[in-house]
């Protein structure tokens, strides 16, 4: 018998790594980013495409990071944090980190009442149904089945690009936005151009990213192909960023709509493009949204009690793992009690969350430069140079960005 | 001296002064003897203006001064890279450890220290909450607050002698003596814990193992676990602990590995038990084959009573399996089965072939296991034997395996 790998087992062998990045990727175009693309396609076109392409460096970089950490060490990153930096910067980490992803999760339940309105069907039922969908899933469920669960969610994103090509796009002026990028100095323009890029990269996904990464038991041999998975995964996510984009650009923005909410643009499609178009756009808004309402509160519940030793795991009874079990139901019934209340300030809770989330970023981000450059965590896998470079730039930079845009949203 | 008991987190990066009131530098780290259950401190690491150095933990008299701890080492020793050394805040604090007595992975997040005429002692670690806010800074005023509504905060400790830490071979420290606390755990708690921890910590301790334990221990794992395990074990101690294992459940975890693993380890095991792994692993999986275990106990009809004990007396069989026992002809076709009872109470020299139960209930291997749990739940069997085409007794199933099938695989019998 032969011993070498044909590329046969090569394929067999990356099929079953598959998930943890492409999961985090589809994770990544949530209801704020989707909202984020939609609004950017609705007002500058097709002139903001070529953003997408710095995103997609960004994503890979920080994303390879996480991957190779968790491969390396076989912990998560809340557990590096907790056994290198002390209780103390854990604590205010996870502090920040829980009260932005409550906001985040609020969100993510807005995107579902959102789109949901489209259809006609009230957010007062839609949301709670959607929330015990969610609960149970995740408390009936385990990974596995989750897992396939998210990979079919994954699939359904690409509905954006039906809904794309639907809208009967101009692609001379998609080729040309991309080719020759357009830059205007104007604090509107700047924003949302560090709007989109930022919105790639949230604190919360740097632990999901690798604690996914883990739960799959991938080992080092099989890092290269969990490069691929990362890299797909960073693709999914720009593709369907790209698509949205061109989707508003095509419909909206030529027709001079203004927008504000991702549920607006699926609105608006409706006259313009047709209601397939914009049935389906609701779809995927929808989807996206109960995809990372799932993973949002277990993801946060995990990372906070692990990083604090208290008991954690879907696979625990309530009685094993209390402060999980309460952390993961009180995230969703907050969450889902801000959108019920009448009159909710959602656009001040989704800035906080934003600001929150930008003041957690830099934290996270040179944490996990220090660690993934020590040596004694990661051995021989630390960074070469040139990744330390792009690294820290891209690290530099987005602390820069993200500064920026804080600054604009309270000028 | 009065005995002192004091936290870690309190004593760490204070000051340690000298007998002229100058300053060697700030506690890093306190280091203690790893071969007793009452580490004792013997070394030191300060971080002085000319980097960390190693002191050993001598001429130290800590004393409370309002309400701080003040360090004063009279004379200091410098040492480098003393042997057998646990640093309490790189090795043990905020880090994953083992409690021994309640059978689970805990977080430490401080460890009590007593201070004794005789030295320093690490005597406990609190995993509770009051240990975090305290490195946070937050018990006292949260306990003057929480007193006034006749509240306190929960304190968790566990005793050093309850606990394992976790410490990487690479750390060069201690191995000598691994983790023998652990060696008192049930297989199936040790599981959980290894599941619980990191994979690298998971194998380190599961390396540990010895090959008969460590089979106990992989058999009580998840599929999953079970998979990365023996993926990262190298192949010939992955081999020799599968030759530990019943083949029928070596068989099962085959299953889940890929295909060039598989040839790898099975080739490495010694043939006859490879051999027997084999023909199950050939078994379709809805077959009562897949299922069967091939240790059981047959006898030849002709053998007489005594001859039978005598013969088990040597087999030393499992308790699961020495229940029935198999009567079969010089080919090993199944003829009958007689229980450890009727051995007992039957005289020493009646032929097996008198005693045994001719109305024997089998199954073949080739059967459904779906028709196989009707067959066991409606005669009430704890075991049943298997035998193929020609009556040959091939193995049997016994109605833990078959309890086991089930649980795992509810919902599709659920749904045939």
């Amino acid at each position: 018998m032969t011993k070498r790998k044909t590329f046969l087992t090569n394929l067999l062998i990356f099929l079953s790594i598959l998930g943890p990045g492409i999961i985090t990727g589809s994770v990544d175009n949530d209801a704020g980013g989707i909202t984020t693309y939609s609004v950017a396609g609705a007002t500058y076109g097709y002139k903001l495409l070529w953003t997408l392409i710095p995103s997609f460096i960004v994503l890979i970089v920080i994303q390879e990071m996480n991957a190779r950490m968790g491969v390396v060490t076989g912990k998560g990153l809340a557990d590096l944090i907790r056994e290198n930096f002390g209780v103390r910067v854990t604590f205010f980490i996870f502090l920040g980190l829980l009260i932005a992803d409550i906001g985040n999760t609020a969100t993510e339940f807005a995107g579902v009442a959102g789109s949901m309105e489209i259809f006609g069907i009230s957010k007062y039922i839609m949301v709670p149904l959607a929330a015990l969908a969610v609960w149970f899933l995740i408390v009936k469920g385990n990974y596995t089945v989750a897992e396939k669960v998210f990979l079919i969610f994954s699939v359904f994103l690409l509905s954006y690009v039906i809904s794309a090509l639907l809208s009967h796009p101009d692609w001379k002026a998609v080729g040309q936005s991309i080719i020759k990028p357009t830059m205007s100095f104007n604090t509107d323009y700047l924003s949302m151009v560090i709007g989109i890029v930022g919105t790639t990269i949230a604190p919360w996904m740097q632990f999901y990213m690798q604690s996914s990464v883990i739960e799959k038991g991938i080992k080092i041999d099989d890092y290269k192909y969990t490069i691929w998975d990362v890299v797909i995964g960073c693709i999914a996510t720009v593709v369907v960023a790209f698509f949205i984009i061109v989707a508003c650009a095509s419909t909206l923005n030529v027709n001079g709509i203004k927008i504000n909410e991702a549920k607006d643009a699926a609105m608006a499609l409706k006259p313009l493009a047709g209601e397939l178009a914009s049935g389906v756009f609701a779809f995927g808004l929808f989807i996206a949204s109960i995809f990372s309402a799932a993973i949002l509160p277990v993801a946060t519940a995990f990372y906070i009690c692990e990083a604090f030793g208290f008991e954690a795991g879907i696979d625990k009874r309530l009685d094993e793992a209390p402060e999980f079990y309460t952390l993961f139901t009180a995230i969703i019934i907050i969450a889902v009690a801000i959108i019920l209340i009448p009159h909710a300030p959602l656009i001040t809770i989704t800035i906080w969350t934003q600001v929150l989330n930008g003041i957690l970023l830099p934290v996270v981000l040179i944490s996990m430069m220090l660690l993934v450059n020590n040596k004694e965590i990661m051995g021989k896998y630390v960074n070469n140079p040139l990744k330390n470079v792009i690294g820290w730039s891209t690290t530099i930079i987005l602390i820069g960005l993200t500064a920026v845009l804080m600054f604009f949203s309270f000028a | 001296m009065p005995i002192l008991s004091l936290y870690l987190s309190r004593i760490l990066g204070n000051k340690i002064l000298l007998k002229n009131g100058e300053v060697l530098g700030k506690l890093k780290d306190i280091g203690v003897s790893t071969e007793l259950t009452h580490p004792i401190a013997i070394s030191m690491l300060v971080k002085t203006k000319s980097g960390v150095k190693e002191y050993k933990w001598e001429n130290i008299k800590i004393t409370k001064k309002f309400g701080q701890y003040e360090l004063m080492c009279t004379e200091p020793i410098e040492a480098n890279g003393i042997k057998d050394v646990l640093y309490l805040s790189k090795n043990v604090l905020d880090k994953q450890i083992i409690d021994v007595n309640g059978r689970k992975v805990v977080r430490v997040n401080d460890i009590r220290l007593a201070l004794l005429d005789k030295g320093l002692f690490a005597i406990a670690v609190d995993i509770g909450v009051e240990g975090i806010l305290r490195r946070l800074g937050l018990a006292k005023p949260l306990k003057r607050i929480l007193k006034r509504f006749g509240k306190t905060i929960s304190s968790k400790f566990i005793l050093w002698e309850d606990i394992e830490t976790i410490t990487r071979a690479r750390e060069n420290i201690m191995l000598s003596k691994t983790y023998h606390k652990l060696a008192t755990l049930h297989p199936s708690d040790l599981a959980d814990i290894i599941e619980d921890l990191d994979f690298k910590a998971g194998i380190d301790i599961f390396s540990s193992l010895e090959h008969g334990r460590a089979a106990d221990v992989l058999e009580e794992m998840e599929t999953d676990t079970q998979r990365s395990i023996l993926n990262e074990l190298p192949v010939s101690k992955a081999a020799d602990i599968l030759e530990e294992m019943p083949a029928d459940e070596v068989a099962d975890i085959l299953d889940d590995l890929n295909e060039e693993k598989v040839e790898e380890l099975l080739n490495e095991m010694e043939n006859n038990a490879s051999l027997e792994v084999r023909e199950l692993m050939e078994y379709p999986e809805y077959a009562v084959g897949s299922l069967m275990t091939t240790d059981f106990v047959a006898f030849e009809n002709t053998l007489s009573v005594e001859e039978a004990i005598k013969e088990l007396r040597l087999l030393k069989p499992d308790e699961d399996i020495i229940y029935y026992i198999y009567i079969v002809d010089e080919s090993n076709r199944l003829l009958g089965a007689v229980t450890l009872r009727d051995l007992v109470i039957s005289e020493p020299n009646t032929l097996l072939n008198e005693i045994m139960n001719k109305d024997i209930i089998y199954t073949r291997d080739m059967d459904s296991i779906k028709s196989l749990i009707k067959t066991v739940t409606k005669y009430n069997l704890v075991a049943i034997p298997v035998v193929d085409e020609d009556m040959k007794l091939l193995g049997t199933v016994l109605i833990n395996d078959i309890i086991y099938e089930l649980m795992r695989s509810g919902k599709t019998y659920a749904r045939r």
